[in-house]
């Protein structure tokens, strides 16, 4: 990565409140134009580091550079290029939509002709131009969101942090806002998005790192992480007969790694889903047992934050 | 800088929004000060009534004991209380306290002043009280004022004859007592005069201040309600994320507090001085630097509980207990002057306590505009304390 294509260079953060590590040693580079995910469960420290990027927080040891500007040294020049949607909503609930973006844009520098001319555009943008005079307090909990984001579109920052902007919200809303993550980094903005969903962080990022316990335990592309850990696809099935006919045949197929039955299921795990699969249904039908369910896990982040720590993502 | 202007905005907006705002500083306020106007002072012409209650039983009924019974009427200390009960009665209720006194006058009366005898009128007080000695001064001053007037018109009488007969010469020698060719002035300084003014009056121009005091802190609730809620929807670290310092937010609040109060106050002052009679147009001036110290130090006290409050539970909680410590200690509800010297110099650590002296040098003693300078100097100091606690609050509850 050169130097001119970094959007944010973050170099050994600490943060502690109290005996509470939050944060620590923390380095990560994102380049411009990205969405990079920070991936991890609840208290892992990702929040923490949203708000020392964000310079509401200062660091106890370490320093970050977005867009050029020190987060210790040239705080308001980091504010001035940052949109930062927090994961509450953090608007007037008793303003209406066109009243919150015009306030906030005043917040953001905007006046006049061109505050009104934005806002307008950004209602379009988040689909409420048609209910830019109700109150927000009255909104859904999707129509929220959809203004809390719109809110840091408003100066049209060159870098936006994403704090879980999907938690607690429908699936069509949570589609919408992922479709318009995506097309704020078509628009060139650099997005850094926090999720404990590892299906966003998939579906999302080009980059993902992943956080635990204040730590950076793992980063790279999906496909680098998954590699990263050498998972393997996890196939369930479920048989007519009983499992432990089969077991001893299909440990036996090649190309499969690992098989166990639990509850009546076999799980197989193998490198190649597509090989292997057929060799099954073929050993079971000359044991004359059927398959009646398949269930194909390709490799994911869960695996990854599992075989890392231990623990599912979402514990 | 303009940023504050764009906050304060906001904020009123929201204020405006909210019907306990309207209820905190006009309906209640309002309400009160009629309520607690009508238990101290009373509305009734006999409630105001300032005069010594006297009984008066005319045994005489003749033509001078009647003209005795008007002179008592017109007399500005003692409010007749003309009966035909029994003279043991009439000791009964001054025993009782329900009369300062009671005049008897005697059958025979008017005979007696007629042939230039002496008439003596009965009093039945409470000897040594200071109403006694008061009531008792009057029926001298009154009794007197008529044996010189008989005296006077039966002298006219014997020596002009016809021209000029008794009752009139009577009649003018009475009127002769209102305006007297020598007649000493007693100047009485403004502080007494309005003080001689009606107990209504009086009393409405301490509660129109006190309620307004009293509701402007209790009103502090519905802005406290809105920086928390800034706070709990994390909308205040949104704008740190913004360019905009907390010193312009935290000054964004408070102007926008200090105009809800200042407005409330100049709706109030104006309620009181039209519809209550309240003398606030004495000095305009002065009353606006008292109303804008207390809502500078009020608006600084809301900032401080908004800063400190972190649930709106707390927020209830924070802006009633000093409502009613500050409102009662500062003599909002009870005049300061009432009390004794130890508790008014207590009274005077509240900032209620200094509003009040500054609207009631106005209102009820009279006094200049200099009057109100210790009072507006004592606000603004309270403002700047509680304004310095809420901003070392602020800069402390998140590290930067």
């Amino acid at each position: 990565m050169s130097a001119n294509n970094i959007a944010i260079s973050v170099t050994d953060l600490h943060k502690s409140f109290g005996e509470l590590k939050a944060v620590q040693g923390v380095s990560f580079q994102v380049q411009r134009g990205e969405i990079f995910s920070l991936l991890g469960p609840n208290g892992a420290g990702k929040t923490t580091t949203i708000s020392i990027l964000s310079t509401l927080l200062r660091p106890d040891q370490g320093d970050a550079q977005v867009m050029g500007h020190s987060i210790r040294r040239d705080p308001m020049q980091v504010k001035s290029v940052l949109g930062v949607v927090p994961q509450e909503i953090a608007l007037y609930e008793d303003l209406t939509a066109r009243e919150n973006l015009d306030f906030w844009g005043k917040m953001y520098g905007l006046r006049g002709a061109a505050l009104r001319q934005r806002v307008q555009e950004v209602l379009e943008i988040i689909g409420l131009a048609d209910r830019a005079n109700g109150r927000v307090g009255k909104f859904s909990g999707g129509m929220k969101r959809r203004v809390n984001i719109g809110v840091a579109l408003l100066h049209k920052p060159q870098v936006i942090y994403m704090d879980e902007p999907t938690v607690g919200i429908d699936p069509q809303s949570r589609r919408n806002i992922l479709d318009s993550v995506v097309a704020l980094k078509n628009q060139g903005m650099t997005v850094l998005y926090t999720t404990h969903y590892m299906e966003e962080a998939q579906e999302l990022s080009d980059h993902i790192a992943i956080m635990d316990r204040g730590k950076l335990i793992a980063g790279g592309t999906n496909a680098e992480l998954v590699q990263l850990v050498g998972e393997q696809t996890r196939i369930d099935l479920t048989l007519t007969v009983e499992a432990s006919r089969v077991l001893p045949i299909w440990r036996a197929v090649e190309g499969v790694a690992h098989v166990s039955a639990e509850d009546g299921r076999v799980t197989v795990l193998v490198a190649d889903s597509n090989l292997v699969l057929p060799r099954l249904f073929e050993s079971a039908t000359r044991l004359a047992a059927r398959i009646t369910s398949v269930d194909i896990r390709e490799p994911n982040l869960e695996a990854v934050f599992l075989h890392l720590t231990g623990r599912a993502l979402r514990d | 800088m303009i940023r504050i202007l764009d906050i304060a905005s906001k904020d009123l907006l929201q204020l405006l929004r909210d019907p306990k705002t309207f209820m905190f500083l006009l309906i209640m306020p309002i309400a009160f000060t009629l309520l607690f106007g009508f238990a101290f002072g009373g509305f009734s012409g006999g409630a105001s009534d300032t005069r010594l209650p006297v009984g008066f039983l005319d045994q005489d009924s003749s033509r001078l004991s009647k003209r005795l019974r008007d002179l008592f009427a017109e007399s500005d200390i003692i409010r007749l209380n003309v009966t035909t009960r029994a003279p043991a009665d009439l000791e009964e209720l001054v025993a009782e306290g329900k009369l300062a006194g009671a005049i008897i006058v005697p059958n025979g009366y008017g005979r007696s002043l007629l042939v230039n005898k002496s008439a003596r009128l009965t009093l039945i007080a409470d000897k040594g009280t200071r109403a006694t000695t008061t009531v008792e001064a009057e029926v001298i001053a009154v009794a007197g004022r008529l044996d010189s007037a008989v005296r006077t018109a039966t002298i006219i009488e014997q020596t002009i004859g016809n021209r000029a007969p008794f009752q009139y010469a009577l009649e003018q020698s009475l009127a002769a007592w209102k305006n007297p060719p020598i007649a000493v002035t007693e100047t009485t300084s403004t502080i007494v005069k309005a003080e001689k003014k009606s107990n209504q009056s009086a009393s409405l121009a301490h509660t129109s201040p006190g309620m307004m005091l009293q509701f402007a802190i209790a009103g502090l609730l519905t802005a406290a309600q809105i920086i928390v809620a800034e706070r709990k929807s994390r909308s205040l670290q949104r704008l740190l994320t913004t360019a905009t310092n907390r010193l312009h937010i935290l000054l964004g609040h408070y102007l926008a507090i200090f105009t809800l109060i200042f407005s409330q106050f100049i709706a109030l002052v104006l309620f009181g001085g039209l519809i209550l009679r309240v003398d606030y147009a004495r000095a305009p001036g002065a009353i606006l630097i008292v109303a804008a110290s207390a809502a500078l130090c009020i608006a600084a006290l809301g900032l401080l509980i908004g800063v400190l409050a972190k649930t709106d539970e707390q927020a209830v909680t924070f802006s009633l207990v000093p409502m009613f410590l500050l409102s009662g200690l500062g003599g909002a509800w009870v005049p300061l002057e009432v009390t004794g010297e130890t508790f008014q110099t207590i009274g005077h650590l509240s900032p209620v306590a200094w509003a009040m002296d500054g609207f009631k040098n106005i209102s009820i003693r009279g006094l200049g505009i200099e009057s109100v300078a210790l009072p507006a100097l004592a606000l603004l100091g309270y403002a700047g304390l509680f304004f310095a606690l809420a901003s070392w609050r602020f800069s402390t509850n998140e590290e930067r």
